[in-house]
């Protein structure tokens, strides 16, 4: 099965989980393939930022998050599953993101 | 003091008074029109008149510029009392002139296209509009952190109501989501700004920079960093930012194109507004420059590649409105003065095609009442002028020469070469080039795939200042691409002043 069929499948999963009856086009399709591949495009060149830390952290990283996203494929659907309109994922993130923000700039800066 | 002091206030205080008029008068449809077409062009001129300088609300300016000064102890005149502000205090700049300005000429039109595209026009959606527009000038202007949460505050309840009043499907449920998340981050952002006076003891920001530049504050104060945090968060729910970006997306969808017009401008100036009290507070902190590059990274991605999964072209145009602002919040993040005008500049082209975008695309929803593009095609036949202006407006969002975003998005790229990090500007050209792909694919499907066989197209003509506006936005959108210093000399003050 090639990756064009993965995520075909894949989308039309989380459609049958939400309850969306409407066809998979082939716009659909392609669509998605273009944002994943964007998206771990995006995310492998900003590990690499992280040469301006350490260098061998970046390879390590690098690496590491390119077989994770390799096993994960495709990752689109289900991001797209997780930014959806309902107030309790909305919610969800909204309390993650200031527990991370509160942290990195807190105990960040005190302790590092 | 001199009239064109007076007109700084005034710029806030003409769109509030007249908004709650126009809102007592909302059944008379005559009188509605008048005021309102008053207003909107008061709206981008009163900043063309008005001199730059500083307005102290009653009168009470520092110790320091009164005469009476002279005579007091040094046991006043010795300390920071001397030339802490005491009055709430607006400063407009050349920066503010241009982006006031620009937020004016948005809102004149979209208050003039509301006004002729319905047959009724509604005093209470005109009312909504101009209170949205007079909080952002106050955010632009004031210079006290208090005061700037309150207006923040009212643009949030403007915002719900442009929604409101927007007769589009399920707008009420979206509206109370941005109501229940903003009944989260708005406290978090006061919880901050009553940290930031507690350690400080004021709420000027200019005092509140001075105190902790000259060490009568600890910059490392725990509360401090904790201050910094809330503010931050505060930040992202009012720009849109990650993790507020769904919500902001459906916000502007679920708005008329005129709303949505304005929603964007809302949020990218109230990005400016707070992203330079950021900078202007908290640069000390090596961090924030390292957040802000990274929420702006975060917004840029997330925005854009979920825009090429969208089948609503509204969402998709919201969307990929939220990306853009990562490229605004990227400038802030770089933190030198040349990245920093990149990143005004960016917001000021950004608010007008945005609004271009969102109005040509209303065009397609004024002839068909129909977002999905999965029902549209066709659209060419039925209104090419629009469809010209749209395709063009979709050429300069993704950075394509001649347009002013090509200007905007060189210079960022520019920025992050200069600070050393080509791999934000590698990626801020992989999104332009994404972008552009997610907008041509819209534009195919509209107006250029055969009409489906059930699709209705109304005989009504598209309103001539729905042309003219798109028009006025693309020759600026040219005249600023062909002439980037036209803006950039305005903003590269406030970028030296801040950094």
């Amino acid at each position: 099965m090639n990756i064009y069929d993965i995520i075909l499948k894949k989308i039309k999963d989380i459609r049958m989980e939400t309850g969306d009856n409407k066809p998979v086009t082939n716009i659909a399709a392609s669509s998605m393939l273009t944002a994943e591949i964007t998206l771990i495009s995006s995310i492998l060149i900003a590990i690499v930022i992280l040469r301006l830390l350490n260098k061998n952290l970046m390879i390590v990283l690098a690496v590491l998050v390119f077989v994770l996203i390799f096993m994960a494929m495709p990752i689109m659907p289900k991001l797209k599953r997780e930014q959806n309109d309902s107030l309790t994922s909305m919610n969800f993130y909204v309390i993650i993101a200031l527990g991370i923000i509160v942290t990195l700039f807190y105990w960040g800066n005190l302790n590092v | 003091m001199s009239l064109p002091n007076l007109l700084i206030p005034l710029m806030v205080i003409i769109p509030i008074t007249c908004a709650l008029f126009l809102n007592l008068l909302h059944e008379r449809i005559r009188t509605v029109k008048v005021i309102s077409i008053v207003v909107a062009f008061a709206l981008p001129i009163i900043p063309l008149f008005a001199n730059y300088g500083t307005h102290y609300f009653g009168g009470y300016a520092p110790l320091i510029q009164n005469p009476i000064s002279a005579d007091l102890p040094t046991l006043i005149t010795g300390t920071a009392l001397y030339i802490f502000h005491p009055a709430i205090t607006y400063v407009y700049g050349s920066a503010q002139k241009l982006m006031i300005f620009i937020l004016g000429i948005v809102g004149l039109f979209a208050i003039f296209i509301s006004l002729y595209e319905v047959k009724k026009p509604s005093g209470v959606y005109i009312y909504l509009m101009l209170m949205g527009i007079a909080s952002i000038t106050a955010m632009l202007l004031s210079d006290d952190i208090f005061n700037l949460y309150v207006f923040f505050e009212i643009a949030a309840l403007a915002q719900v109501g442009i929604v409101l009043v927007s007769k589009i499907k399920n707008n009420y449920e979206t509206a109370l989501k941005y109501m229940i998340l903003g009944g989260i981050a708005s406290p978090i952002l006061l919880l901050g700004i009553a940290l930031l006076l507690g350690v400080t003891g004021n709420v000027n920001i200019t005092d509140i920079v001075y105190s902790i530049r000259n060490g009568l504050i600890n910059p490392q104060s725990p509360v401090l960093l904790m201050a910094c945090s809330l503010i931050i968060f505060g930040w992202l729910y009012g720009t849109g930012l990650p993790p507020f970006h769904v919500i902001k997306s459906a916000m502007y969808s679920k708005a008329l194109p005129t709303g949505a017009a304005l929603l964007q401008a809302f949020s990218v100036f109230s990005l400016v507004a707070f992203g330079v009290i950021i900078i202007r507070i908290f640069s000390y902190i090596p961090f924030t420059h390292v957040f802000l590059l990274a929420i702006s990274l975060i917004a840029m991605v997330l925005g854009i590649t979920m825009a090429i999964t969208q089948t609503d072209f509204k969402r998709l145009i919201a969307f990929l409105a939220v990306g853009e602002l990562g490229y605004i919040g990227a400038g802030f993040g770089l933190g030198t003065v040349f990245g920093i005008t990149a990143g005004l500049f960016q917001a000021v082209n950004e608010s007008i095609i945005t609004a271009l975008l969102f109005i040509g695309f209303g065009t397609i929803m004024y002839k068909t009442k129909e977002t999905d593009m999965q029902k549209l095609g066709g659209m060419l036949v039925a209104t090419p002028k629009s469809a010209l202006f749209v395709l063009l407006a979709g050429i300069a969002l993704a950075g394509v020469p001649p347009f002013n975003a090509f200007q905007s998005k060189l210079m960022l790229v520019q920025a992050s070469l200069n600070s050393g990090l080509p791999e934000i500007a590698i990626i801020m050209v992989l999104m332009s080039i994404v972008t552009f792909m997610t907008f041509m694919r819209a534009f195919h499907t509209i107006y250029l795939r055969p009409k489906p066989v059930d699709l209705e197209i109304k005989n009504e003509k598209i309103p001539k200042i729905t042309l003219v506006a798109m028009v006025i936005f693309l020759a600026i959108c040219l005249l600023l691409g062909l002439y980037p210093h036209l803006a950039t000399n305005f903003l590269q003050g406030l970028a030296m002043s801040i950094t």
